[in-house]
């Protein structure tokens, strides 16, 4: 007698619509196009100098050059497999599809963190490169886990560091990561780049971002957090600091697939010289996600005349009883602040330095306050 | 529906026509739409937009060779550029060009009489106070007014004062040389799809001059202009408004505009020189089975001010984002928007404003309801542009969801060259306060009454913004679409 394949008829369909999943997964990478200017999530993205530069980089060079470190209870760390290919295949992007499936092929180099207990001390990870290198960090968080992941990436001369993360929480687990992007110029002619590629995937959980970039020519976030059960808290908070030419393309997205839970975005950024500064959120409300909290902020300060703010928030709301909202303000320095210092006999130099310092401490404060009192809770 | 009248246009047999229409239209149509009247048109350019519509247009029109050229200029662009389907609302797809008439003129009066419009649209029209007279007019009922000679009276007084006042085909053919310089110059043939099909097949709308120092008491309506096209699909609005003049120009009307045409692209442009004041209101309220996309945008030059006071009630979809762009320093831009969104329709509204000059200063106030399956959006745009500085905005965006099925959506896009400019945004969604009901329901109220009370509360601010005889109608509207939606 013939033995089905499959016992089970759930097991069966189970399979099937994985498989039908992985294959829409596949067409959509294999199909996507360069990002150009007719693609809505490079909007002030200047996709025909920064999208056509990536693409090329990562089409040319198959090195996959750079150093990974980490600092980690060994028991966390799994070694990277060929069928993790599978996560990065569903990783969702903001209008870069193709850097995703170029990524894709380069598959192999990074870490995966499975964490199943509460950590004292925090996870260390560190990228670095001089060349072309896309490393993929897959977070884990099993039900009650509680970690603090920091995750440096450090791009030299005029390397590229492209970087997805897949982080999936389950019930009660609280996850905090810390993205700190710089880049290292040697020279004047160095084009350090960086691009980052998030996604979030929260059950009942609470997770919180803090992306912070400095020193790099051109660097671009795109951050998908999906809140997929009630009672989950995502938080997302960047602060930066831009000057010279330097370009920050932030994109986000908070997506309510689950109602009763709350997400919250404070980007803030300083811009001097004739540096550009871009975010487009976007907060989406599924249909049926009622009793949702979310809230988007983004707030500019600008420093000298050749400064550039874009700034793009946006709110999608299919669902009833939401409390949804979101600001954008964009200003120069108060003249108050600084003539306060400057009386008190701070050369106007430091005391601009101190302002911005003051207006982004806001966001890292307020990520390191809701770090506590999650961990708080748990340890 | 029990619509006594059969759908036709035209000289197409009544069950084509229908055929066409269900074609063009993917809205969900609410039956208002369907009501239209058999027509019969003097002037038929037929359907599709070719060189030869364009001749067609001018010898109907009489216009003189310049137009003609312009107009078949405008087609090639229009030939030439794409839809914006990257950004807009999927529903613009449905739009097929070569299934719309692009002029008709001089219809006979369709005789028909008032026993034969039926009964919601009647009863919409006695719920709204619109007058006996002006009721009929709007259900194409009779287009004959007894008024005129009280408009004469006043169009007299206006040429007293050398206010201009004229359809855009005389406004070409006998003011040329005031209105040409100014013609397609704040809103160019090649700035989008939509600009390039008006400019290629306008016809009706205002052209309006007001002289130096003229400060206009009354405001101007399209009603009051006689003998001349009505609103038209393509209509073209310019207004001018000379150094130091004022005025308030209205358009539409609170009760629902039924039209044949699927496809209205309008193109309003003002132009405030110094000093001068331009306030221009918009109810729209055309059926839901029509596309409203409209381009409206103002140039205001030094210590100018633009206001455009915009309301949406009406259409399957209307993409429409009043734009002012500030030219001269100290020049002032306000939107005041309000939109209603019922099941099957998509109000994609919002305002852009260019500060293109130091110390200008711009203000949005945008609220949306979405009812049903509606769906309200505003998107929008403020642009400091590099060097300018002391620019200040202000854009606030309510959206009131009164469903579960609602849907509301905000796209604001600000761009800041510069650190001596302030702009800020906001945005909120709610819904109606559940207590606020029960505490009304308590006191005897039905929940429709309620709901509206608590929806005119809402917009209330906003409202006052619009003349009186509009404002107390757009309340009895919101009441009425509340019963249909609630009650």
């Amino acid at each position: 007698m013939d033995t089905p394949a499959f016992n089970d008829a759930d097991e069966l369909s189970g399979k099937l619509r994985l498989a039908l999943e992985q294959a829409e997964a596949e067409a959509r990478l294999r199909e996507a196009e360069t990002p150009d200017r007719l693609n809505e999530d490079w909007r002030f993205g200047r996709p025909h100098i920064y999208a056509k530069a990536l693409v090329s980089a990562l089409e040319s060079d198959t090195d996959n050059a750079g150093r990974i470190t980490i600092q980690a209870p060994a028991a966390c760390v799994e070694p990277m497999a060929d069928d993790m290919r599978d996560g990065e295949m569903r990783l969702r992007s903001i209008g870069s599809d193709k850097i995703l499936a170029l990524h894709l092929k380069r598959f192999g180099k990074g870490i995966c963190l499975c964490i199943d207990t509460v950590l004292a001390d925090p996870i260390i990870i560190t990228y670095e490169t001089e060349g072309v290198f896309t490393p993929s960090t897959i977070i884990l968080a099993a039900e009650g886990a509680a970690a603090r992941i920091i995750e440096r990436h450090i791009v030299r001369g005029s390397g590229l560091l492209v970087a997805t993360r897949d982080i999936k929480a389950m019930a009660g687990a609280d996850i905090s990561l810390e993205l700190e992007v710089s880049g290292e110029s040697t020279s004047g002619s160095d084009q350090p780049r960086a691009m980052n590629i998030t996604n979030i995937a929260a059950m009942d959980a609470q997770v919180r971002q803090l992306t912070r970039y400095s020193g790099l020519d051109w660097a671009r976030e795109e951050t998908v957090a999906e809140i997929l059960h009630e009672n989950t808290t995502i938080e997302l908070f960047s602060a930066n600091r831009l000057h010279g030419t330097q370009i920050l393309d932030q994109h986000t997205r908070q997506i309510h697939s689950w109602g009763k839970s709350t997400s919250n975005l404070l980007y803030k950024n300083v811009v001097d010289g004739s540096a550009t500064a871009t975010f487009a959120g976007n907060i989406y409300v599924a249909p049926g996600a009622h009793e949702t909290d979310a809230y988007q902020a983004n707030r500019n300060m600008l420093l000298s005349e050749d400064a550039t703010i874009n700034s793009l928030p946006g709110l999608e709301i299919l669902a009833d009883k939401v409390r949804c909202s979101h600001g954008s303000a964009s200003a120069p320095m108060d003249e108050e602040q600084l003539f306060y210092l400057l009386s008190r006999g701070i050369p106007r130099h430091d005391a601009q330095m101190l302002v911005a310092d003051g207006f982004l401490a806001d966001a890292v404060t307020q990520f390191r306050g809701s770090e506590s009192d999650g961990n708080n809770t748990k340890i | 529906m029990d619509s006594p009248a059969t759908p036709s246009i035209g000289s197409t047999s009544p069950a084509d026509a229908a055929a066409a229409q269900a074609d063009l239209t993917p809205f969900t149509l609410d039956t208002r739409g369907e009501f239209s009247f058999p027509e019969n048109h003097k002037y038929d350019a037929g359907y599709g937009l070719t060189e030869q519509t364009i001749d067609y247009i001018c010898d109907a029109k009489g216009e003189p060779d310049w137009v003609r050229r312009f107009r078949k200029d405008a087609l090639k662009k229009f030939r030439e550029m794409p839809m914006p389907t990257h950004w807009a609302p999927e529903s613009i797809r449905g739009v097929d060009f070569d299934k719309i008439r692009y002029y008709l003129a001089h219809g006979t009066p369709p005789r028909q009489s008032w026993d034969e419009v039926p009964d919601d649209v009647k009863r919409t029209f006695e719920r709204l106070g619109v007058p006996e007279q002006e009721r009929a007019f709007l259900a194409g009922v009779d287009a004959q007014y007894d008024s005129e000679t009280a408009y004469n009276n006043m169009q007299e007084e206006l040429r007293k004062k050398g206010v201009i006042f004229v359809n855009s085909t005389e406004g070409l053919r006998d003011y040329e040389h005031i209105f040409r310089p100014w013609f397609g110059k704040v809103i160019p043939v090649g700035d989008n799809k939509f600009s390039a099909l008006n400019h290629a097949a306008f016809s009706g709308g205002s052209f309006i001059y007001v002289p130096k120092g003229v400060k206009l008491a009354q405001p101007l309506q399209a009603y009051f202009r006689i003998n001349s096209e009505s609103m038209g699909q393509f209509e073209r609005t310019l207004i001018i408004a000379d150094e130091g003049a004022e005025l308030m120009y209205m358009e539409g009307c609170t009760a629902p505009k039924y039209d044949s045409a699927t496809l209205h692209s309008g193109v309003v442009e003002l132009v405030a020189l110094k000093g001068a004041k331009i306030q221009y209101v918009t109810v729209q309220n055309w059926a839901t089975n029509v596309y409203n996309l409209v381009i409206q945008r103002g140039l205001a030059m030094e210590d100018a001010e633009i206001r455009w006071i915009d309301c949406n009630l009406g259409s399957g979809l209307t993409m429409k984002y009043p734009a002012v762009v500030l030219q001269g320093r100290r020049a002032r831009g306000e939107v005041v928007s309000i939109s209603l969104a019922h099941s099957g329709q998509d109000q994609d509204t919002g305002a852009r404003m260019i500060h293109a000059a130091p110390e200008t200063t711009s203000n949005i106030i945008a609220k949306s309801i979405s009812i049903g399956e509606g769906r309200a959006s505003y998107r929008g745009e403020v642009k400091v542009l590099k060097g300018m500085k002391g620019c200040r905005n202000n854009t606030e965006c309510d959206a009131l969801l009164i469903n579960a099925t609602s849907r509301t959506d905000t796209y604001p896009a600000i761009t800041v060259n510069g650190n001596a400019s302030a702009v800020q945004h906001e945005a909120s969604v709610s819904q109606v306060d559940e207590e606020q009901l029960f505490y009304m329901q308590q006191r005897g109220l039905t929940r429709a009454q309620a709901m509206s009370l608590a929806v005119n509360g809402f917009i209330n601010d906003l409202v006052q913004e619009f003349p009186m005889e509009y404002s107390v109608e757009l309340r009895r509207l919101i009441d009425l679409e509340m019963e249909d939606s609630i009650g």
